[in-house]
């Protein structure tokens, strides 16, 4: 393997890892607080398609970006309130959630760009290489020749990472583990909750806008097609730990980029085998970890006043 | 909390029997509480789900009464409406029911778009293969459906079980792998080389289901789907199984603590749930389209899980809920094509219908605990 190769290979690795970094980080915030997180993958979806119409709209990336968050956690906020404060069932709502995400970005796209499908298209995000390092042979070509966003998701763990041993954070763990010591200590669990799943769903927005954005420029219904679910599997292959989860996004990179580089080879491997790849290693990496890592023990469950 | 057990008198129907105490799956404790009740919130829940949609009709520059009453004449408009609407209900009830025992149980399956897949898959490989069955042609195709669908669930299953996955996550997974099985082998060994476009060769016609409705599209599939909401309701509230699924959804801890063995449980309501999603795949493609299509399950997992909600994961209610969204759908597709308001709508009118329904069952949970 030749060095450009490795390059092209680490690259498209680290590309395919951002979107999911965004929204696994979202989703660990949301379970650490004590919220299966079923819905990020409408999230996901719901700022994609925000991110896409203020950039069509506006022109502004940062526009795009902002609508992409509030996109995210507005369909949060729907989350939060069905869960936290009236106990809807957890995962449930989360599925209602992604069927809503789903019908209402493809009807506010027809609604608001016309005809039966209409044609989004915006130029996509611009390389923001880093001063001096991106110079550096090879790794500066992989980790600092990138766009924008990508920086700012592996950030944004790191970032968790330290927000959870702070203060805040440990009154949001403890509002996922033991939502009633939580109480005890005079903090709220509901409106933790509350907070964490709009949080949470800011994340999973931005990991929309690193599709629609970033990658494609452009929106297409359900474009998301199950990462937040494959987000939901590298949160438990990172045993909800952010650092962990970081690896268990680039495990899910790595295998796409593979991919690619199977299809460069030129290998008579179809198409539908190289899609199916991530779902299966997804299984695989699950089925082998097992009953490995531990959700908060409170999950599932919603806090009730004694 | 108490856990006393109530069993319904004999001879009383499944919406009207006491339920097992408290925490029954979902909807299961409003039931208990009144039947009538559970209706009524489901019914108002989707009226204000028509209602906010209106507004987002309005917004998209449509006028929302004319969009509904293009809906409802698409629905009902006239015989051939309603036979597509009724074929467009059977997988959603048969699917719905299986889903329904599943979140009874608290086996939280969402696979049934690739257990359609496979099930579809496994209809046509006998359908086209074995002609040499002429009369049990149809009942082999569907059984061999069967037999693909459960054993799709089964793969979820094992890695739940046997390895402690979440369900949500190998039901999801496998319906990626599901679909893209079908078409794979649709660009490859099962395709149509002719076609230009990914689907199996058309099938032998004694393999095509018989039509209920002469002059119609309406094909038998919707007998099936009644008896599978019949059969359902008696496993649910008549057998042993059924009680141990029901007791599974008050607590997993409780019913292993009772001796239900959980894991056997979940391997047995996963197979039924399977193999009546593998049945509606088969007959999606013995009775709608006489040939594998790919992509024609996409959009079913959610449905049938919406429908089992809706349907207060009760296989009975299940019936009216799968013709809700059936109904709903052919409305919403000529609805479309009349007034140009998009047909994705029926996803916003459900999901909406969906975080209405639970909130509200939550919420009634927590005013009684108080």
């Amino acid at each position: 393997m030749d060095g450009n190769v490795l390059v092209e290979f680490l690259g498209a690795s680290i590309r395919v890892a951002t979107p999911l970094l965004f929204v696994a980080i979202g989703g660990l915030l949301s379970e650490r607080a004590g919220t299966f997180a079923v819905g990020i993958e409408g999230m996901m979806l719901a700022g994609a398609f925000g991110g896409a119409v203020a950039m069509m709209l506006l022109g502004s990336s940062g526009a795009g970006l902002i609508a992409s968050a509030a996109s995210g956690a507005a369909l949060g906020f729907i989350v939060a309130i069905a869960t936290a404060k009236f106990h809807a069932d957890q995962i449930v709502t989360g599925l209602a959630v992604n069927i809503l995400a789903l019908g209402l970005t493809s009807f506010l796209l027809r609604g608001l760009f016309g005809g039966t499908a209409p044609v989004v298209q915006f130029e996509t995000l611009a390389i923001l290489p880093i001063p001096y390092l991106s110079n550096l042979p090879i790794i500066g070509e992989i980790l600092f020749l990138q766009p924008a966003l990508i920086y700012a998701a592996f950030g944004s763990a790191v970032a968790v990472h330290f927000f959870l041993k702070s203060g805040a954070g440990l009154l949001l763990r403890a509002a996922g583990e033991n939502p009633d010591a939580a109480f005890a200590v005079g903090a709220d669990p509901v409106r933790i909750r509350i907070l964490a799943i709009v949080a949470g769903g800011a994340f999973a927005g931005l990991g929309g806008a690193v599709l629609s954005l970033q990658e494609v420029g452009t929106f297409t219904d359900g474009m998301t097609n199950g990462r937040g679910f494959i987000a939901l599997a590298a949160i438990i292959v990172g045993r909800w730990m952010p650092l962990g989860t970081v690896i268990g996004c680039l495990m899910f990179g790595a295998v796409a980029g593979l991919e690619l580089l199977v299809q460069g080879w030129g290998l008579p491997v179809s198409s539908y085998v190289i899609q199916m790849t991530p779902y299966v290693v997804a299984l695989a990496i699950l089925a082998a970890i097992g009953r490995g890592g531990q959700a908060s023990a409170a999950i599932g469950s919603p806090f009730i006043r004694q | 909390m108490t856990t006393t057990h109530q069993e319904g008198p004999p001879g009383s129907t499944g919406d009207t029997v006491p339920v097992v105490k408290r925490e029954g799956g979902m909807l299961a404790k409003s039931i208990r509480a009144n039947g009538l009740r559970t209706m009524l919130l489901v019914v108002a829940a989707v009226l204000l789900a028509f209602a906010v949609t209106a507004v987002l009709i309005a917004i998209s520059g449509k006028n929302p009464s004319s969009a509904y009453w293009a809906l409802i004449k698409g629905a009902f408009g006239s015989t051939d409406r309603i036979a597509f609407a009724l074929n467009r209900s059977t997988p959603y009830i048969l699917t719905g029911v299986g889903i329904a025992l599943c979140f009874r149980a608290k086996v939280i399956n969402i696979g049934a778009e690739g257990q359609i897949a496979i099930g579809g898959l496994a209809a046509t490989a006998v359908a086209l293969y074995l002609p040499q069955l002429p009369l049990v042609l149809i009942p082999a195709a569907i059984v061999a459906g069967a037999i693909g669908g459960a054993a799709w669930a089964w793969v979820a299953a094992v890695i739940s079980v046997k390895r402690g996955v979440h369900v949500v996550l190998t039901t999801l997974l496998l319906n990626f792998v599901g679909l893209l099985i079908v078409g794979h082998l649709l660009h490859g060994i099962l395709g149509d080389p002719g076609a230009g476009f990914p689907q199996s060769p058309i099938l032998p016609e004694m393999a095509w289901f018989p039509k209920l409705l002469p002059g119609t599209d309406l094909h038998i599939g919707i007998l099936v789907a009644v008896v599978a909401v019949v059969a359902g309701n008696f496993v649910l509230w008549r057998t042993t199984f059924g009680f141990r699924l029901r007791l599974m959804g008050e607590s997993h801890a409780a019913a292993d603590y009772a001796g239900v063995s959980t894991s056997q449980c979940t391997f047995a309501v996963m197979l039924i749930a399977g193999a009546m999603a593998g049945v509606a795949g088969g007959i999606e493609v013995l009775g709608v389209h006489y040939r594998l299509i790919e992509g024609f399950s996409l959009g079913f997992g959610f449905s049938a899980v919406a429908v089992a909600l809706l349907g207060a994961t009760n296989p009975v209610a299940v019936l009216p809920a799968g013709l809700f969204l059936g109904f709903l759908e052919a409305g919403a597709l000529s609805m479309q094509r009349e007034v140009g308001v998009p047909s994705s709508l029926v996803f916003v009118i459900v999901g909406m219908t969906m975080v209405f329904v639970l909130s509200s069952i939550g919420m009634s949970t927590r005013l009684r605990r108080v």
